[in-house]
């Protein structure tokens, strides 16, 4: 059902864990859905410097949050904000259909980071 | 087809009742539980197969039993038999 | 260590039994229906099967028609009574407790103008023989209640909900699927008119199911053909299926009462092991329940994650979670039964088998906790729920 890289991030997610000190947090889904996001990020000089994720969900869900945690790193703000789901399901090797949605909810807790950083930062 | 006879009050020895099974099981019920009979008495069968129509008067000429005729209800049909043969 | 868990999805088929089938599969595979030595010895093996059958239930050979499935069994049963008897009343009653294939089956019945009504579970799954009194009108004309739920192991009050069923003229169908096989099931002692079975459930292959069918009890076909089943299922016979659910019948029969006692000590094992986690919440009636059925939610945490840890340590098991399902929408007789969506969807459902042993239940304690434990490190909720909005309808975003 899953691809190699899906079952890889979800039994050895990366970046696992709460940040106390993020610069932003992001957060998307509802547990009543089946699925929520936390996404943490530092920011440096415009470029994310760290990424870290809490999640509740399916193997896809916790996969796309460990694939989205690594690919920011290192990325100024726009770049990160312009990854879509798509990149994020074909980095991953593919996503069954039925399970996109997670893919969706990765870019969309990133943006929401992305946005609390900038609101708390006063920048744009 | 055949004109057929109805009739009403008729007290069968015994009844069968293969009302929705497919034809052509009034054949094959038919044969089996006139195997069963004793000479005189009377089988009622019931089904909601209108081939029977045709067929069990048919039936009853080729192996020399009496057909007495077919009563109607709203959803299915009563044939009446006698063993005779 | 392998450990199948999952008895509730299919169980393992045993060799005698592939022995029994394998003839019919080569030189015996003439058509029942033929009437050389080929078919009539092919006829002969299906109605031994019939037998067979027949006696796991304690029915008449005659009040056995043989099905593909437990879900055709289930289909054949709703809409064959529907109508059949529709000229009598258009109302039937169903349970939430059941199957996919008894709601949807009511779903279609009420597209063709049938009224349904759906009774409730309490807590643990058991429906109220009261309720379905009360549930009663004139135009009812069938009941349906499942024996047992495969997602939580509740045995269902159904000796009492068909002598409802009688007092008052309606026919009475229980799919007894998760049952037969695994616990004793006797037709005469139940009262049910019609009660449906599946073979691969009790160690027989896929492809084979049956519907009893009370004497008298009229039917209209499921499939329109032949005289196949005595005219009520057209189709030619799937022959080794039919002999190996026969076969499997026979020994399902004869080593029930010994089988049963051993499963529910290790379910028992099993279920204290599990219970002493903390937030996990033991789903179903603690006693009126299948031998070797043990079902749980476990909070801030996901089923489908669940399976799959498990399953990479050699475990097996089943979940009635959203994710867990292709249409993404979490169980609805978890749901039904009171529990709330956000923690239906960390439900895990163990079945046991004659098949497992003492250390695989060791091996599964041992390795359970540490999933739990290793998801919940990925869990924004490992401290807790917070504040749940429940209700709302989650869509997908496209």
């Amino acid at each position: 059902m899953y691809s190699k890289e899906v079952m890889d991030h979800f039994m050895n997610p990366r970046n696992v864990g709460e940040m106390p000190d993020a610069d932003g947090v992001g957060t998307e889904g509802n547990p009543v859905c089946g699925d929520m996001m936390k996404l943490f990020i530092k920011v440096k000089d415009n470029r994310i410097e760290d990424a870290k994720f809490q999640t509740f969900g399916c193997g896809a869900a916790i996969a796309v949050s460990s694939m989205i945690t690594e690919m920011v790193k290192g990325k100024t703000l726009d770049e990160a904000m312009s990854i879509s789901k798509e990149q994020v399901a074909s980095a991953l090797g593919g996503l069954p259909p039925q399970k996109m949605h997670c893919s969706n909810l990765g870019a969309d807790a990133l943006r929401k980071a992305i946005e609390d950083y900038r609101q708390k930062h006063g920048s744009q | 087809m055949k004109k057929v006879k109805f009739v009403e009050h008729i007290r069968p020895d015994v009844t069968t009742d293969i009302v929705y099974m497919m034809c052509p099981m009034h054949l094959l019920k038919l044969d089996e539980m006139m195997g069963k009979l004793q000479k005189g008495q009377i089988l009622e069968l019931l089904t909601d197969y209108d081939g029977a129509l045709e067929d069990i008067p048919e039936w009853c000429e080729k192996t020399g039993n009496e057909f007495i005729g077919v009563d109607e209800t709203d959803d299915y049909f009563k044939f009446y038999i006698r063993k005779t043969a | 260590m392998q450990c199948y868990f999952d008895h509730v999805a299919t169980t393992p088929l045993r060799p005698e039994v592939l022995e029994a089938m394998m003839p019919y599969f080569k030189e015996e595979f003439g058509n029942p229906l033929s009437i050389y030595p080929l078919g009539t010895n092919a006829r002969e093996a299906v109605e031994r099967a019939r037998e067979q059958v027949a006696g796991l239930v304690n029915a008449k050979s005659t009040e056995i028609i043989f099905t593909s499935s437990g879900a055709e069994a289930n289909n054949f049963a709703l809409r064959g009574i529907a109508f059949a008897r529709q000229h009598e009343g258009r109302h039937i009653i169903v349970s939430r407790m059941e199957h996919h294939s008894i709601l949807n089956s009511a779903r279609f019945l009420e597209k063709m103008g049938f009224t349904a009504t759906y009774l409730p579970p309490d807590r643990h799954g058991l429906i109220d023989p009261e309720a379905v009194r009360k549930a009663i009108t004139d135009e009812t004309i069938l009941i349906s209640v499942i024996h047992a739920s495969p997602e939580v192991g509740t045995i269902e009050p159904v000796r009492e909900i068909a002598a409802i069923a009688r007092e008052r003229n309606i026919t009475f169908h229980t799919d007894a699927v998760a049952s037969v096989g695994n616990i004793p099931v006797d037709v005469k002692e139940l009262g049910a008119d019609l009660l449906s079975m599946s073979a691969h459930q009790f160690n027989g292959p896929k492809g084979a199911g049956a519907l009893y069918l009370r004497e008298g009890q009229r039917i209209i076909p499921l499939i329109f053909g032949g005289i196949q089943e005595g005219g009520r299922r057209a189709g030619t016979e799937n022959v080794p299926a039919i002999v190996g659910m026969g076969r499997a019948a026979e020994i399902a029969k004869a080593e029930l009462p010994h089988r049963v006692d051993g499963i529910r000590r290790l379910r028992d094992r099993l279920i204290e092991g599990i219970m002493k986690m903390e937030a996990v919440h033991f789903t179903g009636h603690p006693e009126q329940r299948l031998p070797g059925h043990a079902s749980f939610c476990v909070e801030y945490i996901e089923g489908e994650g669940m399976l799959l840890m498990l399953a990479a340590k050699g475990i097996y098991v089943a979940s009635g979670s959203a994710c867990t399902s292709k249409a993404l929408k979490s169980s609805p007789v978890l749901l039904s039964m009171g529990i709330p969506t956000h923690v239906a969807h960390g439900s895990v459902v163990f079945t046991l088998g004659a098949d497992n042993t003492e250390e695989q239940i060791d091996y599964a304690l041992e390795e359970f906790p540490q999933v739990i434990k290793r998801l919940r490190e990925l869990s924004p909720f490992s401290k807790g729920w917070g504040d749940i909005e429940e209700g709302g309808t989650c869509i997908p975003k496209k």
